[in-house]
């Protein structure tokens, strides 16, 4: 993999900010799983749909419904999530 | 940086001494680059070693007109230090103990994160776990690890498959053409068997795989996908 700077054309993969994330919430965040609040889908956090602007939008794979979204700037991150997350924190 | 091979004209693999070992084939990590002025810039790339590897060694695209792509595969020379982050994510991972069948499909240098699975398996002598990997490159010399997936597949009991999609060596026994669902199902266990899926490459092609993929009946929830967005750096 390699990825590139910050893009509206396209989307990556949950994946993609593995880093990010784990950054965040302090554990390894994209084998947890999210039921979609709108569709019900339950997928794992790598699977979701991430475009990147000037943040970052996790949207669910199976309806495209918005899962997380977050806000960055340099001393600040802010983090909006929607449907039901399972991760473990601490492990 | 301990040393540099070249695999092909434009990726070329660095191995490097990290303080840490035992990631899982498929992870990727960050790569920062600081300027002189305090610029920096972020990459992920994959890692291509196995977890039992002593070194971590990173393959590394050339892109053009990228911001660290470049100085990676041309200017970092042994004994070069960079800021390293990973190893980074568990989604688009395997370990034997998942078990198999295992089926890859990659798309160029999208073979990176595959290699460490299939070196993996072959480190761990697990042949038993049924493991394919379809591999689509431009020409046989944009194919990287050549020698060694050839060893791979006649005596590491992997199934390879190749397709040159720009042009064939004379006598080529593989296939000289796009990726299409023909060629998913010929290669690739059945979706009775409920292989583990592993889709790595460019964004147009991991989503024209990935949608074929389903359309064969393989479960969408067992087809880990690993996008590399459009241009690459």
């Amino acid at each position: 993999m390699s990825t590139d700077p910050p893009t509206t054309a396209a989307w990556l993969d949950g994946n993609a900010i593995a880093g990010l994330l784990a950054e965040l919430f302090g554990t390894e965040m994209t084998t947890a799983e999210r039921a979609c609040a709108s569709c019900g889908a339950r997928r794992a956090v790598g699977a979701h749909r991430l475009y990147r602007g000037a943040g970052m939008v996790l949207r669910c794979p199976a309806c495209d419904d918005v899962a997380m979204t977050i806000a960055m700037s340099e001393e600040r991150r802010l983090v909006t999530m929607r449907g039901r997350w399972t991760f473990e924190l601490g492990a | 940086m301990r040393e540099t091979i070249d695999e092909t004209a434009s990726a070329r693999t660095l191995v490097l001494d990290v303080p840490w070992s035992g990631h899982r084939a498929g992870q990727h990590v960050d790569v920062r680059l600081t300027a002189e002025d305090g610029y920096q810039a972020e990459r992920s790339y994959s890692i291509a070693s196995a977890p039992e590897d002593p070194a971590l060694q990173l393959t590394v695209e050339r892109i053009d007109d990228g911001e660290v792509s470049p100085w990676l595969t041309e200017e970092a020379r042994a004994g070069d230090q960079f800021e390293v982050r990973g190893p980074i994510g568990g989604h688009f991972s395997w370990r034997v103990e998942d078990g198999g069948p295992l089926f890859l499909v990659a798309g160029g240098s999208g073979l990176v994160p595959l290699m460490s699975m299939l070196r993996h398996r072959a480190n761990r002598g697990a042949t038993e776990i049924d493991a394919r990997l379809l591999l689509s490159a431009r020409t046989i010399d944009d194919v990287i690890y050549r020698d060694e997936l050839m060893g791979l597949g006649t005596g590491g009991g992997a199934h390879l498959a190749i397709t040159l999609t720009r042009a064939q060596p004379d006598g080529w026994q593989g296939y000289g053409r796009r990726i299409d669902a023909e060629m998913l199902a010929e290669v690739g266990s059945s979706p009775s068997e409920a292989p583990r899926v592993f889709v790595c490459g460019p964004t147009a092609f991991v989503e024209s795989a990935a949608d074929m993929l389903v359309a064969l009946g393989h479960d969408p929830r067992a087809i880990h996908a690993e996008r590399f967005g459009p241009t690459g750096g």
